[in-house]
């Protein structure tokens, strides 16, 4: 069973064995919008395979009836009506390969749009559970599986096939029991391929998991690449990685053994058929029962037959490949949210404060309480600090606040209605959350404090500028060197901690929220500039309640209420000095 | 950036594994050689059968010889090449992981950690691809080609040159297309990276996301590379969906050939109809390793594509050779008119600073002044643009810098932590000593913390360090430096983090503890540094004032502006 919040990947316990059929059917309903196409491709590939097929029979007659008995001219005539053939199927070809291309490439473009999308409707508790580099890796490699299979495979898998059943037709008319007897050797590859695929698939699943990890090891080790140079690690990326890419070795071997198990063996049922082949059908010339022109045609229709069975072999692997990177994709796809937005309860109630926790614990799958019954109420207008030693459950605290996780006992109100019946969009606006971590996108200042501000996206850079002013954070952007227009990036150290914190506090600034919760938010920053943020924090609204978590003091000096919070409880702190005394003396508990 | 001295060829790759590709190609050729019997055998069975002397067992016998050695050399072929080709992309990764592990730090930011994760991944399957597919399938094409055709010519030499003659048609068929193709594949490539880039983001900044709902735009975002790629997808396949069909097209004209021309030949009686039904079954296998060579040739131009972004991190300059002098520090430190430009303007201008063992120093400063990128010169995480770094007296570069990391410690301002346990965070640098570990742990005020967890140190911490605060990530790395019992300890706004009561008994706990550290902080808070020995004043770039507390009270506006800032809570905090 999934316990709640457990949003962790590769738990290593065994996929829920889907039946071919469940599979093609889910496949199915990702080219299902890409029905035309697949409709005209498979025209495209009955025309092309039955010009192709038509070819070795048309052979066939001409010798029977016009060289055996010479007659050039109507030869000629053969020559032109073949030419005229394969024209047709050169135009049929091009259709479907094309065709079925598109195809493919429109799959993959949804279902990497799928998966995104479906990372973006997960709670933040998916990404602390699971690895950076594994999700990439399945976002771009597995689907990439699945790209080659759709684009490549697919038209070749339905191409062959007809190919296959055609030159078997064509075989079985010709001469049937000939036909029975050199089609014996592919029965026994049906066989095969039936007891082999679970085991073939299961190797490539492995060799995609191995993958992942890799993907994760590279990703971490280049992520904090200055701590392995600090600590004179270099080996231990090396090392780390080198083991990472041994194990994928193995298991790519594996999967490659598997994959390439079936070609040799496919190969080999050729030959025996033409063996059968040269046996029989001399003997059924011998008896008449078979015109010795048609034994061109049939060797033909038999090469017909069992090359692109021997394709067939290789599209096989590439589709349990596929489905392996499928089962992968749909492990995060299966994924649920458990932050549902419940439908809207009673309205906003007049009187109530404007945040309310009401027997709030938390804790994470593990078992490890974080929050332990705690109730208190935030008034609009107000501000409150949170203090306490760290590791106590500020931020947690805070979490739960922004809904960045769901109490797992107890409720939280906001204006009187539970906190899960709002909106995203209605939550989000009421509630900004300045971060313990600032984070920013590559671009430039102006694009990072405007993320995902919709309504100061389209102004231009005057009226910006204008806004800032007024808003008193013009001074703050002179601390960058172009102003707005300073260019940052996500990772490195090309702006500082600090200048990080001081963008992150003008993006939740400008969206002028009801409540504002600050985590840490100013830590890196100097006192001079920070005095200069309280000023602008004061000049806020005043029903903006302002909630800020702080180990500097000054920072939280001018706060209403202070809240010492330590080892899941909070407790009102009543005055400054008394909080301090709690923080001075107070045992830490976690 | 990077030079590159010739162009990289993707045959380099395979270089030194000669004796595994040449057993890949003998096996290819073995193979190929013997299917091309096969038909002939079948042909002689028909010719002997018409002229009336057809023995089966003779025939069976021969055939199925052939097909079980077809068999074993086929598996033997497919076996090597997957071992052929995984080794080959397990050792270039390997060489790749190693050639960056030698990386300046700011080399890696340069190349971009997205791009290299695309190039230690799906550009090295396009490698594999080349050494499990392109190489057997070149060499294999090539012996069917010339074998048929050489058998073609043998046995009608005048319907076989009409039908050899086809094949500079395909080629240049296949020159026009690949030569558009080529460039596309390195966009691919591109859109991989910024694919990469956009996931990438929107992990690492998953909790802003959730706050500020801005899904949608990740999603638009995200929408938007992804439509590049599959816009480059679908380039690639306009030009790529007429390459098949014309070979094939192309290849089918030779069936006319043979039905016109060799139809007339066996009218005249010039040439047997065993051989004329041979001649259809050379055309099919003539024509499929065409088809094949077309197949490759565009798997080679991506690769080609891939190992080209490979070969330029592979061809990267080495990093300026190691120092020689094995690090025994007393801790003296001078800084030496160091400055380090940046892309605007300079970062740090002119800096002199001298700190001698067991002093304690704290730069302090606003927000950008350069103070971090200061402490990153201390360690060679930065190299100075002008000026120099003395360690007691010795250039910094003159020092082995494993020896001389051994050291110095150093507290980044933001927390890095690795998917281990906590006792291998904590001993990153793997020399260090249980007795090191735990002193290091009781100076940080880890103990209680650790002990309260189930499995003490070897509880696993998470990747970006989620399952721990903030505060508790930063005595980790206060730990980490500790634990190597280092001569230089350098201290990048570590109190910003921690609560005052902890930061005060960490700090006497290292005063303690560690008493001949040399130590350099830099912070915020005046108060916990006004007893050191001096105080930089950092603004940007330059250091305005240094001196003692009371000198910088004296001598300084600036300082005493930020002493000022913070003096209510000094009051409080003395009162204690």
């Amino acid at each position: 069973m999934n316990p709640k919040n457990n949003y962790k990947l590769n738990r290593g316990e065994k996929a829920e064995e889907t039946s071919l059929p469940a599979t093609l059917k889910k496949m199915w309903a990702l080219i299902e919008s890409e029905k035309r196409r697949v409709l005209l491709a498979f025209v495209a590939i009955l025309t092309n395979s039955g010009l192709l097929l038509t070819g070795p029979y048309l052979v066939g007659y001409a010798i029977t009836h016009y060289i055996i008995r010479p007659d050039y001219h109507m030869v000629l005539v053969f020559s032109g009506i073949l030419l005229g053939v394969y024209s047709l199927a050169f135009v049929a070809q091009y259709l479907q390969v094309k065709t079925m291309g598109t195809v493919g490439q429109n799959v993959l473009w949804k279902l990497r749009n799928d998966v995104f999308q479906k990372l973006q409707s997960l709670p933040l508790a998916f990404f602390n559970q699971n690895k950076t580099g594994d999700l990439i890796s399945r976002i771009n490699n597995d689907t990439d599986k699945l790209n080659q299979f759709f684009s490549q495979a697919l038209m070749q898998f339905v191409g062959t096939i007809f190919m296959v059943t055609g030159a078997g037709i064509f075989l079985l008319v010709i001469n049937f029991r000939l036909a029975v007897a050199v089609l014996l050797p592919a029965v026994l590859l049906l066989l095969f391929t039936r007891i082999s695929s679970g085991w073939i698939k299961s190797q490539n699943l492995k060799n995609l998991q191995s993958t992942g990890g890799m993907s994760s090891e590279i990703q971490e080790s280049l992520a904090n690449f200055k701590v392995i140079i600090a600590f004179n690690r270099r080996d231990y990326f090396r090392q780390k990685f080198s083991e990472a890419n041994e194990k994928n070795y193995r298991s790519a071997i594996a999967s490659g053994i598997a994959n390439g198990i079936l070609s040799p063996i496919f190969d080999f049922a050729s030959n025996v058929a033409q063996l059968i082949f040269l046996g029989y059908g001399i003997y059924l010339i011998s008896t008449g029962a078979l015109a010795i022109g048609f034994f061109v045609s049939f060797l033909t229709y038999i090469n017909r037959f069992y090359d692109p069975l021997r394709q067939l072999a290789n599209l096989w692997a590439t589709f349990q490949a596929a489905l392996a990177g499928w089962d992968r994709i749909g492990e995060i796809l299966r994924l649920e949210s458990d932050l549902a937005i419940l439908p809207p309860g009673a309205e906003k109630q007049k009187d109530a404060p404007l945040l309310e926790f009401k027997d709030v614990s938390f804790g994470y799958p593990d078992g490890n309480l974080i929050i332990n019954n705690i109730s208190f109420a935030l008034e609009a207008g107000k501000t409150y600090a949170l203090v306490g030693p760290t590791g106590g459950g500020k931020t947690t605290t805070a979490s739960l606040m922004a809904r960045l996780y769901d109490p797992t006992e107890g409720t939280i109100f906001l204006e009187g209605r539970d906190i899960r019946g709002y909106e995203p969009t209605e939550r989000t606006k009421k509630i900004g959350f300045i971060l313990q971590e600032p984070f920013l996108f590559n671009g430039t200042v102006r694009e990072n404090i405007l993320y995902g501000n919709e309504e100061y996206a389209n102004l231009d850079s005057k009226a910006l500028e204008e806004m800032f002013a007024k808003a008193d954070l013009g001074k703050l952007l002179s601390r960058f060197t172009k102003g707005l227009d300073t260019e940052v990036k996500s990772s490195g150290d090309a702006t500082s901690l600090g200048q990080r914190q001081l963008i992150a506090f003008m993006r939740a600034l400008i969206r002028r929220p009801d409540l504002l919760i600050l985590d840490e938010a100013t830590a890196n920053i100097d006192t001079v500039t920070e005095a200069l943020l309280q000023e602008i924090i004061n000049k806020l609204p005043k029903e903006t309640t302002k909630v800020i978590i702080a180990h500097r003091l000054n920072t939280i000096e001018n706060a209403d209420h202070i809240f010492f919070v330590n080892g899941g409880t909070i407790t009102p702190a009543g005055s400054f000095e008394h909080a301090i005394e709690m923080l001075l003396h107070g045992k830490r508990k976690s | 950036m990077v030079s590159v001295k010739k162009k990289p060829n993707i045959f380099d790759t395979v270089k030194s594994y000669k004796l595994l590709v040449g057993l890949l190609i003998f096996a290819a050729i073995g193979v190929n050689t013997l299917n091309l019997v096969m038909p002939k055998l079948i042909a002689n069975g028909l010719d002997a059968y018409t002229a009336g002397n057809f023995v089966m067992p003779t025939v069976a016998i021969e055939f199925s010889v052939i097909a079980i050695v077809v068999l074993i050399l086929t598996i033997f072929q497919t076996y090597l090449q997957i071992y052929a080709s995984e080794k080959v992309a397990r050792d270039l990764r390997d060489r790749l992981a190693s050639k960056i592990s030698l990386q300046s730090s700011g080399f890696v930011q340069e190349a971009n950690p997205s791009v290299l994760l695309t190039n230690l991944t799906s550009d090295i399957d396009a490698i594999k691809l080349f050494v499990a597919q392109a190489i057997p399938s070149i060499i294999s094409s090539i012996v069917t080609i010339i074998g048929a055709s050489a058998l073609l010519l043998w046995i009608n030499w005048k319907l076989g040159l009409a039908i050899v003659a086809i094949v500079p048609l395909i080629g240049i068929t296949f020159f026009v297309i690949f030569s558009k193709i080529g460039p596309l594949f390195r966009k691919t490539q591109e859109a991989i990276d910024w694919l990469n880039r956009v996931i990438n983001e929107s992990i690492l900044g998953s909790a802003l996301i959730r706050v500020l709902h801005s899904e949608k735009p990740e999603m638009d975002k995200f929408m938007k590379a992804n439509s590049e790629a599959r816009n480059i997808g679908l380039g690639i396949l306009k030009l790529f969906a007429a390459v098949i069909p014309a070979v094939t097209f192309i290849s089918s004209l030779g069936i006319v050939i043979i039905l016109g021309l060799g139809g007339k030949f066996v009218i005249a009686g010039s040439m047997s109809l065993g051989d004329f039904t041979a001649f259809m079954t050379y055309m099919a296998m003539f024509i499929f390793p065409i088809i094949i060579l077309g197949f490759i040739s565009n798997g080679i131009a991506r690769s080609s594509a891939s190992y080209a972004r490979i070969a330029a991190v592979l061809n990267a300059p080495d990093v300026v050779p190691d120092g020689k002098i094995k690090a025994d520090i007393k801790g003296d430190i001078e800084i030496k008119n160091v400055t380090l430009a940046g892309t605007d303007k300079p970062i740090l201008q002119n800096i002199s600073l001298h700190i001698k063992p067991k002093q304690k120093i704290a730069i302090i400063g606003p927000t950008a002044a350069g103070k971090t990128q200061l402490l990153y010169l201390l360690v060679g995480l930065v190299k100075p643009t002008e000026g120099n770094i003395l360690y007691d007296g010795k250039n910094l570069a003159e020092y082995e810098p494993k020896s001389l990391h051994a050291e110095v410690g150093f507290v980044f301002q933001d927390s890095i932590m690795f998917n281990l346990t906590l006792r291998e965070n904590i001993a990153f640098n793997t020399e260090v000593k249980n007795e090191a570990l735990q002193k290091a742990i009781d100076t940080a005020e880890l103990g209680d913390f650790i002990a309260s967890l189930p499995k003490g140190l070897d509880t696993i911490v998470s990747e970006r360090g989620t399952s721990l605060s903030g505060g508790q990530k930063q005595r980790v790395m206060l730990a980490r430096a500790l634990a190597l019992n280092p001569k230089v300890l350098l201290l990048d706004d570590f109190t910003a983090r921690v609560d005052g009561a902890t930061e005060k008994r960490i700090l006497e706990n290292i005063g303690r503890n560690y008493s001949d550290l040399t130590l350099v902080s830099v912070t915020q808070k005046i108060q916990s540094i006004e007893h050191y020995d001096q105080i930089a004043l950092l603004m940007e770039g330059e250091i305005i004032a240094s001196g003692t507390h009371e000198a910088l009270m004296e001598s300084s506006p600036e300082y005493v502006q930020i002493f000022d800032s913070q003096k209510s809570t000094n009051t409080y905090e003395s009162k204690k």
